[in-house]
């Protein structure tokens, strides 16, 4: 009887393994230290955490194996193979900076440095028609150096073969024949989309990815399977779906962000069974807070994403937005004597001063232990906080600077990082036309609890959800995906003269791949949505919007009229008289995976007691303050601020004011006006 | 001087990081709902000002030509409707005798009201696709005044107490070659302004009006505070330096100069273009607006972490002579300022990497604009295109740290290098070849960047013509402590069926085009830092295996002895010993180089013996670099500062 479902998502210091029961929906949660090579920790983890694999019935998995390998560079030696004049696309990019003012700060060097980067005589041009014939003979001269320097991975990256993929895929079959072991991307395949150095970035992260992870999907697939585990390994991708290892080798770079969206799911889902469609995920840990958004029940998704500037992956992908601020964040003075906090961070090592391993300045954590919200230990007991370090430090660093006492400096410095926090989530909701009185915020991650009600009261959302165990909230993630495809093709039509027919047969076509490559999958035709959407906008801007789009898609003028609702809501304008124009068709295509039950609990009428009162300071006040263990706290169980919840993996915050109640999922869901 | 704080520290952190969000945001917004190409590709900037039109934030990712020119303007529209402002109106000005840039960047000010009072103004500027005048893209380098220039705006009301006033914004596209995008951009720059109002507004119901008031005038004092601070604890002195403009078309030979000395005097930096060429015969002039922009971007590179606002601007002073190149006044053509902008920006760079070794810098290639306009004959109804197109190159050598290879021109490094799919799709262009161009960097101990060629082929048009905007084919790209500089600017043209190419250099307007023409632009490398014959050899070497440099120049500019072993397998090596011979070979001859008869190197350029970058990299001579011609006073000029920044630093031998 396979009735397990485990998820596992690697990160930097720890592995999380979640293991749910089908059958009582009950979750178990096991942390494990990651190893050097991550499968031996996942493999340890699932030995540690008793789990029999032969009862697995679904195995999901977030990795940062391929965000590794590009950040560090170790990667297999790949080539790009591209049109003779456009050796440098890649290295050019769009020639910007991230960095406008700082001279001595430089994007990162391309993935495929110059040597490896050949042409070959071959040109389409900007109507697709084949104006050069590729060169057949120096196309085989370089398949011959190529092979002669022993290269594991290519990339054909051609002008135009967005419109036509001939000569790419003539390229491919000259390289084949000479290397036919070699995985080979090429650009019309991997992402049939114009602009040329976002399509070859792609593509090359693509190649580059690709031995990378089949020979890790292979050799995780391998251990588990030799553990007893009969189904696909289910992989994360940064779309927020999973896919089998039948397609990681063609789409490696989907993988490049795994991991990242496994938060951002968790926590539309949570808010989700909670009702609240809209919601803002505040993933906050030592060194930063990853930021996501849902409406509607939809998780926000972007094309403009990279692991490093300057190297676009134009993958949908989840919209994260990752601020330099956690619990590990440095207060200081700068020269000019202001108040600032992060984006510097005292990292798990020194960590915060009151870890006791030699760092003198504050951070965030001494804040919230010199105003009692934390306590003397975390994690359980394995790391012991030291109060009298916590205070020296944010006397020596801020108190006295300011000449505040050292209370008032600790909320000073909470206040202000709660403050950039805000910002932040201002960027992702409010400057997009989302309004936060509409939405639940979900805190989670080991500091999202402390912070979640001062932020939410910043940006006036009304609740904030703490899940059940928001240190492990990610791997919770993974267990709550679909099998996920995302496609998309140009379409660049002026709406007055659009054919709805030609712009059905496009997505009829589209989505026949779409159909195939999750049939291949393992996926029966049954479980298979597509979700249409077309990207739109006023004839000469430059920017598109996303609409979506019925199937079949009826007519022009309704989706023009979609458009301009969408672009009012985003921008708060519409043009009305303006012409619109077509640029891009976008399917998802889903595998929806039967998903388990969390478990539900029924009100106990139980009032636990605290297990101790501390004094508790909140707006330069001693308070009082009731200190509950999240364990005790049962289903139904309503109580007021000031009043602090900690758990093995966080604490949780409710000032006075609020109001906090435990719902039928264990959340605690607190009203911050009270 | 800067006033003390009186906010609470939070309020005051708060108020600073939420000022820049809220002008971040009006950005945001811009990029995604613009029309103009231009702005899309990052050619715009935003502010946030208080009642007096002092600029108090000013965006992350602003362009850096627009940096202490936006305050001119917003003032400039108070003036002109002082006590006739309203909520809900928002005006128009482009003028770049009242402190603007040039016609192209257009600038919306909205007045933010709280209780029926003024507290803030909001401006979103951004450079339009044309604004008409005499070629496509509004940049006539035949232009000595600003009638053939583009449409001057001087402030007008645009939305009045909310009402669009359609007669005015149509009045203003009608002048344009573009007016379906004017009104676009209009409606996009307005909304954005909102944006920045609702920011404003909401700051002001959850801290109240006057803590609003007394935190943009304190995040001002904030800045000062800090660039004074610094300023102090450098050492008092005086530094000195010039730099040129390839020439006055309208004048004799010789390149013009603009001089700049800085005095550091307690925590006040002083700068005065005594000296400097009265204004020219072109559109390379620069108004006190850009002048003092030019100023305040060169400082900031020095100062990278402080926010932009007026209070950095209070820390210095400028003194300009009247009527000269950087004190342009109506009616002279200005749309050209980048010319004289990026020369102040570079020569700020030089003096302050003496201040600041651990930052210093040397010179960046020169920004070039490219603008074909014409009609495309691809389809039917023959549409007006507009190819404008701007490249990347090599930014200067670094202290222990080579300049970064393309990267955008220092007026602005968050403007974005176009596509060529892009490009190829709008107009009857054909690109051949885009590419890092080897050997252009100049050479130093820390090499420049590395610039780059694209070559375009003109297909079917009617009524094309090509215009160009650039410069430095004379005044090179140089190098400090001893590095070397590194390429000259200039497009030619290969007209279809032709043998040969013709020169048509850094600056020409209107020139008849047609298909199959070929024009090519190399842009230069960054100028290198350092005796480059103290290059690590292992260096070299790895720039050899990239073709960032070609084994004959590794041995001419570096000294460095490089054969090839496989070249199929990437396997070069160095010969130390040869190395070290030719090394001191160079060392023994290169100042005599330096310093020969500058007719006698034209001669052998003229006969093939010696290529340009010979010319330059050896001998610091000018030629014409079409005809081998030589330019006595330009490289007279030249070596004068190549004596300074190059000779005067190589050890004695």
């Amino acid at each position: 009887m396979q009735n397990l479902r485990v998820a596992v998502d690697v990160g930097g210091t720890f592995t999380d393994i979640c293991i749910m029961d089908e059958d009582t929906g009950l979750i178990r949660i096991e942390k494990t230290a990651s190893t050097l090579d991550p499968i031996d920790g996942i493999m340890g983890g699932v030995a540690k955490a008793g789990i029999d694999l032969t009862k697995v019935a679904l195995f999901s998995h977030g990795t940062t194996v391929a965000t590794n390998a590009l950040i560090t560079r170790r990667l297999p030696r790949t080539a790009m193979v591209s049109t003779q004049g456009f050796r440098d696309v890649i290295e050019i990019r769009r020639a910007n900076k991230e960095d406008l003012w700082d001279v001595y700060k430089d994007v990162v060097k391309p993935y495929i440095p110059r040597r490896d980067r050949l042409t070959v005589p071959e040109r389409i041009d900007s109507a697709g028609k084949v104006v050069e014939t590729l060169d057949e003979a120096k196309a085989r001269e370089v398949a011959r150096i190529l092979k002669k320097r022993g290269v594991e991975a290519i990339a054909v990256c051609f002008m135009n073969a967005y419109l036509n993929g001939e000569n790419e895929r003539r390229m491919r079959e000259i390289l084949l024949e000479a290397m036919p072991d070699i995985p080979v991307s090429i650009s019309s395949q991997v992402l049939p989309e114009i602009f040329e150095h976002e399509r070859f970035s792609t593509t090359v992260v693509n190649a580059a990815l690709s031995p990378v992870v089949v020979s890790y999907t292979t050799r995780l697939g391998d251990r588990l399977a030799a553990e007893g585990y009969t189904r696909d390994l289910l992989l994360l991708h940064t779309g927020g779906g999973v896919m089998t290892p039948a397609s990681v080798k063609d789409f490696a770079a989907r993988l490049a962000g795994s991991g990242i969206a496994a938060g951002a799911i968790a926590s539309r889902h949570i808010a989700g069974l909670c009702g609240y469609p809209n919601s803002i995920g505040l993933d906050m840990g030592g060194t930063s807070t990853d930021v996501s958004l849902a409406y509607e029940g939809q998780s926000r998704v972007t094309k403009d994403w990279y692991i490093e500037f300057g190297y676009p992956i134009r993958f949908s992908s989840i919209e994260v937005l990752t601020i330099g601020a956690g619990g590990g964040s440095l207060a200081w003075t700068d020269d000019a004597g202001s108040l600032r906090n992060g984006p510097q961070s005292a990292g798990a090592f020194p960590g915060p001063a009151c870890y006791g391993n030699g760092n003198p300045q504050p951070t965030n954590t001494d804040a919230n232990v010199t105003l009692g919200r934390l306590g003397t230990s975390l994690a359980g007991g394995k790391v012991t906080l030291d109060p009298a370090l916590a205070r020296t430090a944010v006397e020596e660093g801020v108190a006295k600077g300011f000449k505040l006492s050292t209370e008032q400096a600790a909320d000073a410095i909470l206040r202000v990082a709660n403050a950039n926090m805000s910002d932040a989530v201002r960027l992702i909701s409010i400057s997009r036309g989302y309004d936060p009185r509409d939405f639940a915020l979900v805190a989670f991650g080991g500091a999202g609890g402390l912070h979640g009600v001062a932020i939410a009261r910043e940006l006036s959302i009304p609740v904030v959800i703490v899940p059940p165990n928001p240190g492990v909230t990610s791997a919770l993630g993974c267990l709550l995906v679909d099998m996920q495809h995302d496609f998309s093709e140009n379409c660049m039509v002026d709406a007055d003269v659009a054919e709805p027919i030609g712009i059905e047969a496009q997505f009829a076509r589209i989505e026949r791949e779409a159909l195939d490559r999750l049939t291949h999958e393992g996926v029966a035709e049954r479980d298979i949505v597509l979700q249409r959407t077309i990207d739109m906008m006023y004839r000469g801007q430059w920017r598109s919007l996303a609409v979506s789009t019925p199937s079949p898609i009826g007519s022009i003028a309704d989706l023009v009229a979609d458009f301009h609702r969408e672009h009012h809501r985003e921008y708060n304008f519409r043009r009305d008289d303006a012409p619109v124009s077509f640029f891009r068709v976008n399917v998802k295509a889903i595998g929806v995976v039967p998903k388990a039950e969390l478990a539900v609990h029924a009100p106990t009428g139980v009032r636990p007691d605290p297990v101790a009162r501390r004094e508790v300071w909140f707006d330069n006040q001693a308070h009082d303050t009731p200190l509950y263990q999240r364990d005790d706290l049962p289903c139904g169980f309503t109580f007021a601020g000031p009043a602090i919840v900690e758990q093995v993996d966080s604490t949780t915050v409710v000032p006075p004011g609020a109001t906090a109640a435990v719902d039928k999922y264990l959340n605690i869901i607190i009203r911050v006006k009270g | 001087m800067a006033g003390e704080q009186t906010l609470d520290p939070v309020t005051f952190e708060v108020l600073k990081n939420s000022f820049i969000t809220s002008v971040d945001q009006m950005g945001e917004q811009i990029l995604r709902t613009c029309y103009s190409f231009v702005i899309y590709n990052h050619d715009f900037s935003s502010g946030l000002h208080d009642a007096h039109g002092e600029c108090a934030a000013q965006g992350n990712q602003d362009i850096a030509v627009h940096v202490g020119t936006l305050h001119f303007t917003c003032k400039d529209v108070m003036r002109a409707f002082e006590g006739d402002m309203h909520e809900g109106d928002v005006f128009a000005i482009n003028d770049p005798y009242a402190g603007g840039t040039h016609f192209s960047d257009v600038r919306l000010v909205r007045p933010i009201f709280s209780e029926g009072k003024i507290i803030a103004f909001a401006q979103s500027n951004g450079h339009w696709s044309d604004v008409g005048g005499s070629v496509p893209g509004s940049f006539d380098v035949s232009a000595k005044d600003m009638f053939r220039e583009g449409l001057r705006i001087t402030p007008v009301r645009l939305f009045d107490k909310g009402v669009f006033r359609k007669d005015v914004a149509n009045l203003i596209a009608s002048n344009t070659r573009d007016p379906a995008s004017i009104i676009g951009d209009i409606h996009a720059q307005a909304q954005a302004t909102q944006v920045c109002e609702r920011e404003i507004l909401r700051l002001v119901g959850k801290y109240g009006r006057d803590t609003v008031e007394t935190g943009l005038s304190e995040v001002q004092d904030y800045v000062e505070r800090a660039v004074r601070q610094r300023i102090a604890a450098l050492p008092d002195g005086e530094w000195e330096t010039v730099d040129f403009i390839d020439r006055d078309p309208g004048g004799g030979e010789g390149m013009i100069p603009i001089r700049i000395k800085m005095t550091i005097k307690g925590d006040k930096a002083i700068y005065d273009f005594t000296g400097s060429h009265p204004v020219i015969g072109t559109i390379y002039n620069s108004a006190f607006g850009t002048t003092f922009s030019a100023v305040a971007a060169g400082m900031k590179t020095f100062f990278p972490d402080l926010p932009l606002n007026s209070g950095f601007y209070r820390s210095f002073e400028i003194i300009v002579p009247e009527g000269s190149i950087v004190d342009a006044k109506w009616p002279v053509a200005v749309t050209g300022f980048l010319m004289p902008f990026e020369k102040i920006m570079n020569s700020i760079y030089e003096m302050w990497s003496q201040l600041m070794p651990e930052r210093a810098l040397a010179c960046a290639f020169n920004l070039e604009y490219l603008l074909t306009g014409g009609r495309d004959v691809r389809s039917d109804d023959k549409p007006i295109f507009m190819f404008y197109d701007w490249l990347p190159g090599g930014w200067g050598g670094r202290n222990g740290k080579d300049g970064a290879n393309v990267t955008t021109a220092c007026f602005g490094t968050g403007m974005m290098a176009q596509p060529v799919e892009g490009q190829e799709r709008a107009n009857p262009i054909l690109t051949t070849e885009y590419e890092i161009l080897q050997d252009s960097a100049g050479p130093g101990k820390w090499r420049g960047g590395v610039g780059v060629r694209k070559t375009s082929l003109m297909l079917a048009a009617e009524d094309a013509v090509i215009s160009y905007i650039c410069d430095r084919e004379c005044a090179i790209v140089w190098g400090i402590e001893g590095g070397l500089p590194s390429s000259p600017h200039g497009l030619t043209l290969t007209r279809a069926g032709a043998d040969h190419e013709e020169r048509l250099g850094t600056i020409f307007s209107d020139v008849k085009i047609g298909e199959g023409d070929l024009f090519s632009r190399p842009t230069a490398g960054g100028g290198g830092f350092g005796d480059p014959l103290d290059r690590c050899p292992a260096h070299v070497l790895e720039d050899v295996i990239d073709d960032y440099v070609s084994v004959q120049r590794a041995a001419k500019d570096y000294g460095v002895v490089i054969r090839a072993i496989d070249v199929e397998l990437c396997e070069y090596e160095c010969d130390a010993i040869a190395t070290q011979a030719l090394r001191a070979d160079i060392r023994q001859q290169r100042v005599a180089w330096a310093r020969t008869d500058p007719e006698g190197v034209a001669a052998r350029f003229r006969s093939g013996e010696i290529d340009a970058l010979d010319a330059i990299r050896q001998h610091a001579v000018i030629l014409d670099w079409g005809t081998g011609k030589l330019l006595p006073e330009s490289t007279r000029q030249f070596r004068e500062t190549f004596e300074r920044r190059s000779v005067a630093n190589w050890a004695a031998v």
